[in-house]
């Protein structure tokens, strides 16, 4: 059971990388081009999206069991990452946000734009966890040395 | 010792990873709980009922008032100008009150966040701009109006009425502008402070009652000073 989820957290946690990289980028585009500021200047909000997305690959690259058996770091990622989707989702769809009624930019900025703090602090704590999971003792393997059975020998 | 470091490691991922658990749960479970409370609807059909009585009370109150007075008819002392000016005024709020627009939110049944801001703004809009600000103000500023008897006993009540009810509707337009943010609020707070749909609709309601008793109080001078002269 404990394999199951763990496989599914740890294949979910890619794709909600994806989503949650992807509605961020539309809705800080959409910001920028609203205040006619340079594209340049939201790179940096999405520097916590590719360190973890490099480090997922480097766990991969390198298989490192330490945590992709991990279950309780994996489930963490996909809360972050639905967090972060649930909230772009929200600024987008949400029509009870008076401030998306009233402006009429189709996204919610102001929501939106006090969630970019919270948004960089977990990506950045996930990125930190995963780097000192990467030093973790490893498991001595055991060995299980199958001993060819004696012939007997004729007397 | 290379032992140890690695268990401190080992326990630095698990504390991080837990302290990002909850601020995430935290922030995952908080956002339900602000997307219900703004989806929230309140049944107002009693009270709106009730306020749409007294309201059509009220606007008749003041249509009495200024009918005593014609111009054609009137074979009085006063200014006329001053008589023709207060009763045009007066009649310019009552049609506003009377449209549409404004008439429209007494038919609701159930309100949102939305309407509760719909209303202030339109209250702002209509009422307090077009109303009190275009019509009333300028009246009491006009000499005409100021030369007819009485009028300089009523003008500092009305003046300081004016006032109120032109900041009265700041609050609930930044309180329900606000709530697109993150607010901690709890169940405590919520029923014995502010509910913010039904608490904004009901205090826009009281200004706007407000307003017209400030009508119905002009228009009943109104009506003394043409019978009187």
């Amino acid at each position: 059971m404990k394999k199951i989820f763990n496989g599914l957290f740890y294949g979910l946690k890619f794709l909600l990388l994806v989503a949650a990289f992807g509605l961020t980028l539309f809705i800080l585009i959409r910001m920028n081009m609203r205040l006619n500021k340079d594209i340049t200047s939201i790179i940096s909000e999405f520097v916590p999206f590719a360190i973890l997305l490099i480090l997922f690959f480097v766990n991969i690259l390198f298989k490192q069991k330490n945590i992709s058996k991990n279950l309780f770091y994996n489930l963490t990622c996909c809360l972050v990452l639905s967090t972060i989707i649930v909230v772009a989702l929200r600024s987008l769809l949400d029509t009870n946000m008076v401030l998306n009624e009233k402006y009429g930019y189709g996204v919610d900025f102001n929501f939106f734009d006090n969630f970019i703090a919270y948004i960089k602090i977990m990506l950045y704590g996930l990125s930190i966890a995963n780097i000192f999971f990467m030093f973790r003792e490893k498991e001595e393997e055991k060995v299980i040395v199958n001993k060819k059975p004696k012939k007997l020998k004729k007397a | 010792m290379k032992k140890i470091l690695l268990e401190y490691a080992s326990m630095l991922a698990f504390t991080i990873t837990g302290l990002v658990f909850g601020l995430s749960f935290f922030l995952l479970f908080i956002n339900f709980y602000h997307m219900e409370e703004l989806a929230e609807t309140v049944d107002i059909a009693s009270y709106n009922d009730t306020n749409k009585a007294s309201v059509e009370n009220k606007i008749n109150q003041i249509k009495n008032n200024i009918s005593v007075y014609e111009q054609s008819n009137y074979q009085g002392s006063l200014n006329i100008y001053g008589l023709n000016t207060v009763k045009s005024r007066l009649e310019n709020c009552v049609e506003i009150i009377e449209s549409d627009d404004m008439m429209n939110y007494f038919d609701l049944d159930q309100i949102g966040i939305n309407d509760s801001y719909n209303f202030t703004l339109d209250f702002r809009n209509k009422i307090l701009n077009d109303c009190l600000v275009m019509q009333v103000t300028s009246m009491i500023n006009t000499d005409t109006v100021e030369s007819l008897p009485n009028f300089n006993l009523i003008k500092p009540y009305i003046q300081i009425d004016l006032d109120n009810l032109l900041n009265s509707y700041n609050y609930v337009q930044n309180n329900i502008e606000n709530s697109d943010h993150y607010y901690f609020t709890t169940e405590t707070n919520k029923t014995n402070f502010f509910d913010l749909v039904e608490d904004s609709y009901t205090e826009t309601m009281n200004n706007y009652q407000s307003t017209l008793d400030l009508l119905v109080e002009i228009s009943n001078w109104y009506r003394y000073t043409v019978i009187g002269g």
